[in-house]
């Protein structure tokens, strides 16, 4: 620290040495603070003696013109600097005499050795020495930490390694446990930016994730969905964070547009929390598209959007009421009540085992609109309602397809 | 040294000055006023502007006087906190023909002393602004903090400069600054011709520098919120000290985010620091730290806690493109830097950072 503070001062003499004379006045306003740095630098340099300082303090003297008292001083100092250097040495002279003389160098090479040795526990003694050591769960502590985590995250949050510790469970999610089918597909572009825009449901909503790993196992090019997720989960403990690192990202226009500026993939269920919480006999009806932010978005960033519907998702927990004001004290928004929840407990929030099955629309592009017709509400509400249509009528004949809430 | 004490400033008594500021006008060299010049910050940027030949004379404001060994520093002890620093300030920046006031008077970390700090930061501000405008300075330069952004769950992953402030105003730490700013953008609407430029740096880490975030790693045990692991964001104090130069160059006016590249989880910073995490529940953590606060036994208010919970990560495009500002290190980078000097002070072989 005090070397960084001396540093850029400590140039400033040197270099003035050299200047011309216009600064003269200048110059003697400055000199007395510059000779006492010099003589400390004097000082503090005797442990090494650098040649710099030694070079450094005629360079002082000689541009004279000091009142003489300032040089009595000067000469003073540097007497009893001399007297101090003499002092210094015979004292290490004599210890390194005494040094030479009590132990054989032989016990001093011996000396060395021994320590290296010390920490070589054996046997079922050394293990338990080691597990009596704070040291010992202090490391496993600290290693607990980065477990199965990169050091890197992306500026979103995502981490790979640790999405990559958690892909078996959402696998076996997908394969055997939803076993997901996905068609159409390949409808979404190879390339650039997109926005999936699907149906939202589940009280614990895994159908972010099930997206993501149908685009990531089927699509010809296995793009990276990037899903927008309600504020909500942010609030609370662990589910935030892992959430955000297995690639969610808030839901937001900022960080939409960020992405898609990115050329991502990006996936948006516009119903938000009035689709999680979808009762029972409300499911596979729309609600209604928030205010039509990802037309905005999408008219903003020329984005073709690919309408989704998921099929089977909304049957895993059947939602028969919602308790608000019970909920609101606690910080949520509502507190689910199905067939299973409050009676068996958490366990009761585990989803059922339903068949589902992902169905991509043809993309529908809004190239046709200028840049103004994002300020147009009408025209906006318009073209969300366009698209809720066509989520809609993908869900009615999907629906219709199916015989099977659990065989599909 | 006569000349940094208090007392009002008569350009005769200047000596020097008097000649130094007649060769001025005629030359194209700034004259930068810097307050807070002992800080940290404040040494260092005026040790940069000591460098740069576009600047011709650099005028140090500090309650203390700086060690006059600088070439072009001019040294006055100016306490903001009087009622009387306006027109003091005002003469000063007059008598050596200011045309550039950096204003880096404010706290790094926060303080009990919570009257005192209002003065300083808040009304020391309108000191400096009411006196920039008197001494007609054409430029003002103001230092800030992205964590006057608030960190709330609802924040998206890069706040821009147009976000609303939304730190918690009850933590006069923020208030304050928050106060600071807006007088600063008073000085706009009253002197449109004045370029003002803020300056919201991300927490600052460096080998050097002190504040509120390195005295929260230089603790062995680093408290966390349980569950929470926010992406969080630095500036190496080279950046910032190289963004404050580059302010006093260029005319950018308005605000900019000045932040270093990448983002960390709060989890990794620590690790890297070499620190170990101490997972406590967040309602516990606050009225335990709300407790230890008052007692003077913890570092910084409740308030603070929300940084260990939610988001506060700024964008810093608009500084990169309006003010071609590059940040040499990226947030790890400050980070492993700060670690180097930090492992350094924890086995004594460094002494302890001093601002």
């Amino acid at each position: 620290m005090t070397e960084k503070k001396e540093k850029p001062k400590s140039d400033a003499p040197t270099r003035r040495a050299g200047t011309e004379g216009p600064v003269a006045p200048e110059r003697r306003a400055d000199r007395p603070p510059r000779r006492r740095r010099a003589r400390s630098r004097r000082l503090e340099g005797h442990a090494t003696p650098s040649p710099t300082s030694d070079t450094f303090e005629p360079t002082v003297d000689e541009r004279g013109g000091a009142p003489d008292s300032d040089a009595d001083v000067a000469a003073r100092i540097r007497q009893l600097e001399e007297k101090l250097d003499q002092m210094i040495e015979s004292r290490a002279r004599a210890r390194g005499a005494a040094e030479r003389r009590s132990p054989a160098p032989g016990s001093l090479v011996e000396r060395r050795s021994t320590p290296p040795a010390l920490p070589e526990p054996e046997g079922v003694l050394g293990t338990a020495r080691e597990l009596l050591s704070t040291g010992f769960y202090l490391r496993r502590w600290g290693r607990l930490g980065l477990r199965h985590r990169s050091e890197e995250v992306d500026e979103f949050g995502y981490d790979p390694v640790y999405e990559h510790r958690l892909l078996p469970f959402f696998d076996f999610l997908y394969r055997k446990y939803f076993r997901v089918e996905t068609h159409g597909v390949e409808r979404v572009p190879n390339e650039g930016r997109c926005l999936i825009v699907a149906n939202h449901s589940g009280t614990i909503p895994v159908d972010g994730m099930m997206l993501r790993l149908g685009v990531r196992r089927e699509h010809p090019r296995h793009r990276e969905v990037r899903w927008l997720a309600e504020d909500a989960i942010f609030h609370f403990p662990f589910l935030g964070v892992v959430t955000n690192r297995i690639g969610a990202v808030r839901a937001c226009q900022e960080n939409a547009g960020r992405l898609l500026d990115r050329e991502a993939l990006v996936a948006v269920f516009p119903e938000g929390m009035k689709g999680i919480g979808k009762l029972f006999r409300d499911r596979y009806k729309l609600q209604r598209f928030g205010r039509g932010g990802f037309v905005k978005l999408c008219l903003r960033t020329r984005t073709p959007v690919v309408p989704v519907a998921i099929i089977g998702s909304e049957e895993t927990n059947p939602l028969l009421a919602r308790i608000d004001y019970l909920a609101r004290a606690v910080g949520i928004p509502y507190l689910p009540v199905t067939p299973t929840f409050p009676l068996l407990g958490p366990v009761g929030l585990l989803p059922a085992p339903t068949k589902w099955k992902i169905y991509f629309g043809e993309p529908i592009r809004f190239d046709g609109y200028g840049a103004e017709a994002v300020d147009d509400e009408i025209l906006v509400g318009r073209l969300a309602e366009q698209v809720r249509t066509e989520i809609q009528s993908m869900i009615e004949r999907g629906l219709a397809a199916r015989r099977s809430v659990w065989f599909g | 040294m006569k000349r940094a004490g208090p007392g009002p400033v008569d350009l005769a008594t200047l000596g020097p000055a008097a000649d130094g500021a007649t060769q001025l006008a005629r030359s194209p060299t700034r004259v930068v006023a810097v307050t807070g010049a002992t800080s940290f910050l404040g040494r260092s940027l005026i040790g940069s502007l000591e460098e740069d030949p576009r600047v011709g004379r650099i005028v140090a404001l500090d309650v203390v006087a700086t060690s006059p060994a600088a070439r072009k520093t001019r040294s006055y002890e100016v306490d903001l906190t009087q009622p009387t620093a306006e027109s003091r300030v005002a003469e000063i920046l007059g008598a050596e023909r200011a045309d550039t006031v950096a204003h880096l008077a404010f706290l790094a970390s926060p303080t009990h002393a919570t009257a005192w700090a209002h003065e300083l930061e808040s009304l020391g501000t309108m000191h400096v602004t009411v006196a920039a405008r008197h001494a007609q300075v054409r430029k003002l330069i103001l230092l800030s903090h992205t964590w006057l952004y608030g960190a709330h769950p609802s924040n998206p992953n890069f706040l821009t400069e147009e976000h609303p402030l939304r730190a918690p105003m009850t933590e006069p730490y923020f208030a304050d600054k928050i106060e600071a700013e807006e007088r600063a953008r008073k000085l706009v609407e009253r002197s449109p011709g004045t370029v003002v430029t803020i300056l919201r740096a991300a927490p600052i880490l460096g080998p050097n520098v002190r504040n509120a975030f390195t005295r929260y790693l230089a603790h062995r045990l680093v408290p966390t919120a349980m569950g929470f692991d926010p992406l969080v964001q630095f500036l190496h104090e080279i950046d910032a000290i190289a963004a404050l130069h580059l302010a006093v160059l260029r005319d950018a006016k308005g605000t900019f985010n000045v932040v270093g590249d990448g983002v960390l989880p709060l989890s990794t910073v620590i690790k890297l620091a070499g620190r170990l995490a101490v997972p406590i529940p967040h309602p516990i953590a606050e009225a335990v730290g709300a407790a230890g606060w008052a007692a003077q036994l913890v570092d910084a208010p409740a308030a603070f806690h929300k940084y260990l919970r939610f988001l506060c990560v700024a964008d810093g495009r608009k500084a990169r493109a309006a003010m071609g500002f590059r940040p040499a290190y990226t947030s790890r980078e400050a980070v492993l830097d700060f670690a180097s000097a930090q492992r350094l002070r924890d086995v004594k072989l460094l002494s302890e950072a001093t601002a």
